[in-house]
């Protein structure tokens, strides 16, 4: 079985508005083929000759541009960016918000298995294309729409807003404390974001004290007990990774700097009920998160110590909360010490997210896995800049789809 | 740099209000904003809250009226005046300012482009050495420009201390800008801005206020086209800026900075802008609730129907933008030979050239026109536009043939093409297809 290396890769601006710029998909797609190309030392007329001897595919993950911009057979769409992508096999992968990542895995997969030498793996979306409330219905088909999404304003809000109050009650927690701890997560990625200039963020204000000043007309409560600095919000963005076999990197006399260690995924209940009836026998709150986050760990022969920076799916604070102890960067239901000793800080021994997060770089849904990806690439080459956690060596990362339902875990290392 | 309190003199008024929030958001200082009276404070206080969209920094927003003056200053680390920009009021409060400042504080003006020397002269010798330019735009929450002027008394050591509060705290991109009126920003972007509205005045049978528009819009690299710029600033405001560096500055461009007879006409007539409702445009709602933006038509002196201009280059363009093809875009332009795309394109070549011309002069390093007009104008700037050109076609060699010869000989564009340095900003993201 090959190992799977990264040659590089490329986010697009995440504070850009593509409907207000006037452009559609296909520039998104044009750009980050480009930048991502080019960080890694891959070209077009290079796909083109791989490509020749099929050696060479392409994977799409997207949520939901059906709903977005009336668009389907994504997949597809790579023959508009380049004729050199005529002739490469490539198709849309989608998970809801870990859509990003199932197209890591179809990738990893078929060069671990010999299937191709190149693989160029894309994550987008577009969904600034339409208003909020509309974006957050849309959105809402990432659950069990008609049981949990349909006729709700805000439903992942809601559902996000249910894992904070279970976890307040699995573990006993003082509520107040939980949601400072929160307002403090919400305070890290923001404060990380203004370091990577890539993020939606970077200009924003954010402090405690407006984080845990709850129900007020700046910080509204959108979900249960979460409000508006707990989430984060949508966003336009598409990201591309260039991957490869090892066959490939000593064709072409290079060495590989960063390679796939190991991952994980599982599928918990898409019922939010059910999630919680199942848990009842766990010490996690989200035990399949915990499991694959496990499996990534055996996979790679790596433990929790051997990690040196996390990006985690924050799309609420209260799932990066839930991320914690799931990592093992604490033991179930000692979240709150972690974070109020310091633990995750970007200068703590367990940095989360120093790229800022969903809640910090902003989350165009299909594209935050790969995004994720691409930040354990930087850090674990150095080439992270402003947000470099200095002298990472591996990196490890959650993407959820819907409320956890879907779990991918990467660990990814220095070669 | 410790920065506890803040007062900040004229917070009613936008950019004080604005730059009170600043100073209470990222600065999580306590601002004292001082008003004509208090009522006017606690409602610019409002205004701040909104402006940085954070409700909680309204518990460091003290309103304060005139009479407080002498006691808010006492008790501040930073003094920021934002009232007129007129410069025997602005001497009087400086004056004001002067007498209670303390000996380990800083006083700073807010000031588009009056003279900081004058100012700072205003203030006790002990303390002359304490005061700086200031200068932020409008809104500063999303425009992060602010130019940084010292005076010939000015303390170095602890103007690279403001400098650093300025960028590290308060997330300011820092341009430092010699004591020039108009100072960096301003003195470029109104160059562009004042020789459109004399286009729109030579070209008045065209169309003129639209016409231009249309051909300097959001597609060749900026948010909104020029003209809409200016009614959004405010014509006086207009007129206060260009007057200032036509009376104070002599270079290539001078004649460029006089303000076309229509505008102040206009001005004249109190027609200032989107502030009064109407200006180069005009905004009417007609009782079905539908709006409507009319454009002042130069020649007949009324407000008519904007044009639907359909320019072929136009067009090519946006649909080139629309789909990520920028070196194609930029083809469109340089080899379209309409009069319309001929005016377009020579309008981005003075641009690269008068800003780089303008930095070289007016500020200390050539990237920092890339600041100013990034960051203060949203507009894409000179040096990512360059990239944007080069890489379709040789830069100098167009600016040599399409330039006009008295440009070619006042300045250098062997000089100018040389000093191209690689853009810290990316051109794609200011031309819009639209």
């Amino acid at each position: 079985m090959s190992k799977v290396y990264i040659l590089g890769g490329a986010q697009t601006d995440f504070e850009r508005n593509w409907t207000k710029e006037g452009k559609n998909m296909i520039a998104l797609l044009k750009e980050a083929v480009e930048d991502g190309f080019k960080d890694a030392g891959f070209s077009l007329e290079e796909m083109v000759a791989l490509n020749r001897e099929n050696r060479v595919a392409a994977f799409v993950g997207n949520f939901i541009a059906e709903q977005y911009i009336d668009q389907g057979h994504l997949g597809a769409f790579l023959t508009e960016v380049s004729p050199a992508f005529y002739g490469v096999p490539s198709a849309r992968y989608e998970a809801a918000c870990a859509s990003g990542s199932v197209a890591l895995d179809a990738a990893i997969t078929k060069i671990e298995a010999g299937a191709y030498d190149v693989c160029i793996v894309v994550g987008w979306e577009i969904m600034k294309s339409v208003d909020s409330k509309r974006s957050a219905d849309i959105l809402g088909r990432a659950a069990y729409y008609e049981e949990e999404g349909k006729g709700a304003d805000f439903p992942f809000p809601n559902l996000f807003g249910r894992l904070a109050d279970a976890t307040i009650e699995k573990y006993g927690l003082d509520k107040q404390r939980y949601l400072d701890v929160l307002s403090r997560i919400a305070c890290i990625n923001y404060g990380n974001a203004k370091r990577n200039p890539l993020a939606q963020t970077r200009k924003w204000f954010m402090s405690v004290e407006e984080a845990t000043r709850r129900g007020t007309e700046s910080n509204p409560i959108v979900g249960g007990l979460l409000a508006k600095s707990d989430c984060s919000q949508v966003t336009d963005g598409a990201v591309v990774l260039v991957l490869c076999s090892e066959k490939y990197l000593q064709e072409k006399g290079i060495s590989g700097q960063a390679v796939v260690k190991g991952y994980g995924h599982r599928t918990a209940p898409l019922l939010f009920d059910k999630k919680l009836a199942e848990n009842a026998n766990s010490d996690y709150v989200l035990p399949w998160t915990r499991q694959a986050c496990l499996d990534a760990y055996r996979r790679a022969g790596l433990t929790v110590d051997d990690i040196d920076v996390f990006e985690t799916h924050d799309c609420f604070t209260s799932s990066e909360f839930a991320a914690l102890s799931a990592f093992g960067i604490c033991e179930p239901g000692r979240e709150c010490e972690a974070v109020e000793n310091g633990v995750i800080a970007f200068d703590g021994p367990k940095p989360v997210n120093p790229s800022g997060g969903l809640i910090g770089c902003g989350h165009p849904v299909g594209a935050s896995g790969a995004r994720m990806f691409l930040d354990l690439y930087k850090q674990v080459t150095g080439q992270a800049g402003g947000y470099q956690i200095k002298g990472a060596r591996n990196g490890m990362m959650l993407n959820i789809g819907g409320s956890a339902t879907t779990n991918y875990v990467f660990i990814v290392g220095k070669a | 740099m410790n920065i506890q309190t803040v007062t900040v003199v004229g917070a009613n008024g936008t950019m004080g209000a604005n730059v009170a929030a600043i100073f209470a958001s990222f600065g999580h200082a306590r601002v004292y904003m001082v008003c004509r009276d208090k009522e006017k404070a606690r409602k610019a206080a409002l205004r701040s809250c909104k402006s940085v969209k954070a409700d909680s920094i309204g518990a460091h927003l003290i309103p304060a009226d005139y009479g407080m003056l002498p006691d808010c200053v006492k008790e501040s680390d930073l003094v920021f005046e934002s009232v007129a920009e007129n410069l025997e009021l602005k001497i009087e409060v400086h004056a004001q300012i002067g007498r209670c400042l303390r000996k380990d504080a800083v006083a700073c003006t807010g000031s588009s482009g009056l003279s900081i020397s004058r100012l700072a002269e205003c203030y006790p010798e002990a303390v002359r050495s304490r005061f700086f330019g200031v200068h932020m735009f409008n809104p500063p929450y999303q425009l992060t420009l602010c130019e940084l002027t010292a005076s010939p008394y000015s303390d170095m050591a602890l103007y690279a201390r403001l400098k650093a509060y300025l960028t590290d705290t308060l997330f300011r991109t820092v341009a430092e800008s010699k004591d020039l009126p108009a100072f960096l920003g301003n003195r470029i972007g109104f160059y562009f801005m004042n020789e459109a509205l004399q286009y729109a005045e030579k070209y008045q049978d065209n169309g003129g206020i639209d016409y231009i528009d249309a051909i300097l819009g959001p597609f060749t690299g900026r948010t909104m086209p020029p003209l809409v710029t200016s009614d959004f600033v405010g014509l006086d405001v207009h007129k206060a800026i260009v007057d200032n560096i036509y009376e104070h500055t002599d270079d290539y461009v001078h004649g460029r900075f006089v303000l076309p007879e229509f505008v102040k006409k206009l001005i004249a007539q109190k027609k200032l802008g989107r502030k009064t409702g109407e200006g180069l445009y005009k905004f009417i709602r007609h009782e079905g609730g539908e709006k409507r933006l009319l454009v002042y038509d130069i020649k007949q002196g009324v407000y008519r129907d904007q044009i639907q201009y359909s320019f072929p280059f136009a067009i090519r363009m946006k649909k080139f933008l629309r789909e990520g093809d920028y070196d194609d875009a930029i083809r469109e332009l340089i080899n379209n030979k309409s009069q319309e795309a001929d005016i377009c394109l020579r309008f981005l070549l003075r641009y690269i050239v008068y800003a780089l011309y303008t930095a070289e002069h007016v500020g200390y390093d050539l990237k920092v026109a890339d600041d100013v007009m990034a960051t203060g104008f949203t507009w894409c700037p000179p040096f990512a536009l360059m990239e944007a050109f080069t890489r379709v076609c040789d830069l100098g060699a167009l600016m040599k043939a399409r330039l006009k010869p008295e440009i070619v000989e006042a300045v250098n564009i062997d000089h100018i093409i040389g000093e191209q340095v690689k853009s810290k900003y990316d051109y794609r993201i200011y031309f819009k297809a639209k």
